[in-house]
Formats: structure tokens, sequence, C-alpha cells
């Protein structure tokens, strides 16, 4: 498949049309996110219309969105870039391209939901800042934690967390 | 009685702790029932989601099919908004996308039809007989109680989903903490998206966000901040010393060292207590800090509400 036809699948499965789009900027200009990004909402659009797959997949601009919707909302086109961002974070991941470390808190937050059925938020932080190499990150906060018990060192797994590990299994081979 | 399927959300476990105890009481005076569903799971979040759409739906497909299958003439209520979010988004794929449905059961490997509604707390609270009925399960008012709304960015969008009539200017919670004799303020972040589970993995690049709608809410005049979503209190709250001890270190043109900025307490007078709206509705209808645990929050709460209360004998009972 030529990056041309991939770049119309994801455009296809995310229901968004490039020429939708006629670049007023007010995505861009809501997005709380844009001033961290390579390019902000109305960029990953212009991409798309000149047909720059390459540069959407090894942007920033994939892996800063919070998600927020604020774009969607203030477009005056109901331009869905939200998820032609998520369509365009599934294939990079297909290509394995990494540019950013919020695929390890997903992967940690995942095997946490197949271990316990929940999130442990204590082990997800922990492991996240020995992945990540962020040691310190939000430490100052845990001894708080502890004495208010706000933290729980101890989660019991649910009943069917193996129903659940089994459920995300499933759902994993599905997009394969 | 009205009777919920409650779908608490992981945060109720641990950081939402008192948010969790005031949802409880809040509905337990109104004569709500809320059913916990059954050994529920995870609803991914935001991550699962972000790896796969397939574990995105799943995830959040267990429990609901749960629901459906032993009380299905009840509607889904969950106090976290992303939680919120992720049944919603779930529930109305299963029930325009025919494809996804046939996902979802297949890999559920159980029938699953999207019944009923997935609500949260403030669709609830402020449906016309509840209003009313908080209104008269209040037993002490405020007075001088300015208060900013947050509503986070999942409680009001995707319009579609949440029905939401005003994105922009959300009034829900407003309303309800205006019964409380509380005085909302206006503001401009009442939507702004407060970086959400980015603030561990883009920590540089969202900090900012959480500390523009703190510096908001405190130039509109506000005493308090009010949240509906436990990520967004944890955000505003956990991190809100690290945030301010930075400004005053860029104010008074030093450089700032993050380990110092975040072990040393910021100055009292320019923190901002973050509340959750049922917490506030909570103390109103007469809960006590103590049995809250108000003094979980990262940044104390009692001073601000003690001195707020109409009737002053309050102040000495209260904490």
């Amino acid at each position: 498949m030529t990056e041309h036809e991939t770049l119309n699948e994801l455009m296809e499965k995310a229901d968004v049309r490039q020429y939708d789009c006629y670049q007023c900027g007010k995505c861009s200009g809501g997005c709380p996110m844009s001033d961290a990004m390579d390019f902000g909402p109305r960029g990953l659009m212009r991409c798309a219309q000149v047909g720059s797959l390459g540069r959407i997949l090894n942007s920033d601009t994939i892996w800063l969105c919070t998600g927020c919707h604020a774009c969607v909302e203030r477009c005056p086109h109901d331009v869905n870039v939200p998820a032609l961002i998520e369509e365009a974070r599934y294939e990079a991941m297909r290509r394995g391209i990494k540019r950013h470390d919020s695929d390890v808190l997903n992967k940690t937050f995942v095997s946490s939901v197949r271990t316990f059925g929940r999130n442990h938020e204590m082990l997800l932080a922990g492991l996240y800042n020995v992945f990540a190499m962020k040691p310190i990150q939000d430490m100052a906060s845990v001894p708080h934690m502890m004495k208010k018990k706000l933290i729980n060192p101890l989660l019991k797994p649910i009943h069917g967390t193996s129903e659940v590990a089994e459920l995300i299994e499933r759902a994993e081979r599905w997009d394969k | 009685m009205k009777r919920y399927a409650y779908f608490p959300g992981c945060a109720s476990e641990s950081t939402a702790k008192s948010t969790t105890l005031a949802n409880e009481f809040v509905f337990g005076a109104l004569g709500i029932d809320l059913i916990e569903i059954e050994d529920w799971n995870c609803c991914g979040a935001t991550s699962a989601h972000t790896l796969s759409d397939t574990v995105g739906l799943a995830l959040p497909a267990r429990p609901l099919a749960q629901a459906e299958e032993e009380w299905p003439d009840l509607d889904i209520v969950t106090g976290c908004a992303s939680c919120y979010a992720r049944l919603k988004v779930t529930n109305h794929r299963v029930r325009t996308d025919k494809e996804a449905r046939f996902i979802v059961e297949k890999v559920l490997g159980k029938p699953y039809e999207a019944k009923r509604e997935v609500l949260n707390f403030l669709d609830i609270l402020s449906g016309e007989d509840e209003r009313k009925a908080v209104e008269n399960a209040l037993l002490r008012r405020f007075k001088n109680l300015k208060v900013a709304c947050y509503y986070g960015c999942l409680n009001v969008r995707p319009a579609e989903l949440t029905g939401v009539e005003d994105r922009e200017n959300p009034q829900a919670m407003d309303e309800l903490a205006a019964l409380t004799g509380a005085e909302p303020v206006d503001w401009g972040f009442k939507s702004e998206c407060c970086g959400a589970a980015h603030q561990n993995d883009a920590a540089f690049e969202t900090r900012p966000l959480a500390a523009r709608i703190i510096e908001n809410a405190r130039a509109c005049g506000a005493d308090i901040i009010l949240t509906a979503c436990p990520m967004c209190q944890l955000n505003l709250e956990m991190r809100q010393s690290e945030y301010i001890r930075k400004r005053e270190d860029k104010l008074r043109g030093k450089p700032s060292f993050p380990l110092f900025s975040m072990v040393l307490p910021p100055d009292p007078n320019e923190t901002i207590p973050v509340l959750s709206i049922t917490e506030l509705l909570a103390i109103a209808m007469g809960a006590g800090g103590r049995r809250l645990e108000l003094d979980a929050h990262f940044v104390p709460v009692g001073n601000v509400i003690s001195k707020a209360f109409r009737d002053e004998n309050e102040s000495e009972v209260f904490i």
C-alpha cells in the first residue's frame, strides 16, 4: 500500500475528510497543548491535505494530544481531529515509531489492569517513574498519600481478574 | 425510590476517597439508591483506547454488560469523568455502529445491547425533582463563599455524547453550588483541559495547563475550586505547591530547582482549596469534616469552609 492509500484509509476510519478543513485555525487557537506540539491540529490537517503521512506519524503532536475535544467543539466544520490522531497513533505504533514515552505509561497501565482487574495507582506511578527514568517525579506527594491512605499498596485483585486478562488478550488478538 | 447501577471507578478506592464518601452521603440523604456493579473492572481510562481501539471498547463493555444482565431497567451512573467518557463511548458505539457491536459481543462472549444510559452525578442532580430534593436536604448554608466551578473536558465534551447545551460555559454545577448559598464566579477555564494522564508522561508540557486553571480561578476571586472528576481534582490539587513554588521562583528571578519546589510548602495565601461538588453539597447537608475525611486533601480546606457558614455557630461544630 502506498503512503497515500494508507493516509486515505486512516482518514476513512476516523471519518474525517481532509477538504472539510479550510484552515481557519480555531482548533489550534483553542488547543491547550498546541504550544508544546511541533504543529497544532491545524498543521496536522494541512499535512493530511498535502498527503504528508510521514510528518504526521513522526510528530510529537499525535502523542501530546490530551483528547480534550476542544478542537472539534470549536471547528465550524466538525472535523474530528482527535479521531484522526488516534488512528495515526495506531499506525505509528504498527510501524514502531517511538517519539514519546506516553506508550510506557499506557502499557504499564494495561498490565496493571491485566494483573489486578483495576488500576493499581501506586504501582503504575512507581513503575512508570522507573521505566521512564523520572525517579523524583511526584515523589514529594507520597508521604501525604501514604499517611492519609490515599494510595493502597496492598490493592487486592478483583475476582474476575483472569476473566479481564482473557478479555484483553482476545481484544488484542482481534486487532491483529 | 430511584435506583441506579453504580460504577465507582478505580480512583474511588484511592485518591478520591473523600469524594466517594461525599457521593454516598449525598445520595443517601436524597434517598437515591446506588447499587454497585458487582466485581467491576477498570474502564481502561485514557490508556487502553490509546493502545488499541478494541481493548478500549472491551474493558468498559464488561461491567456495562453485567449491569444490563442483572438490572436491565437501571441506568448506570459513575462519579469519574474519565470512566463516564469511556462507558459512554462504548455505549454509543455499540448502539450506532453495527461493526463495533459485533466486535464487542464477540470479544466479550455475551450479548450487549446498550439499552440503558450512562450518566454522571451532574446529570442526575440537575434533574428537576433532584434539585428540589437537594434544596430540602440542605441543613446549613454558606455566605461570602466564592466558588469557581471546574467541569473538565470529559464531563461536557464531545457534545454528541454528553448532550450538554453550552459547552463553553456549562451551568449544571454552578446552579447546584448556588443552592448552598455559595456564589459561583464567572471565569474562563470551566471546561479547559487540566492535562489528564499526560501530567505523568508529559509533565513539562502539561504543568502549565493546570497552573493556568488555578491562576484564572484566583484572578476571578474564587475562594475554592469545585470539580466533578477525581483526575482533575488530583491534577489541580496534588501538584499545586509545585506550580506555585515555580511561579514564586520565577518572580524572584531565581532558577527553580525541581526537588526544592516540590518539597517546600508554598505560601498558604497563594494556594486555593479544591473540593468536589458533592463534597460541598455533603457539607451543606450536614456532614462533618471528619466524616468526609476532608483532611486527606493536599490543600487544607477546613479553614475556608468553617469561615463561610451563614450561621456562625456552625463554624465551631465543623471539624
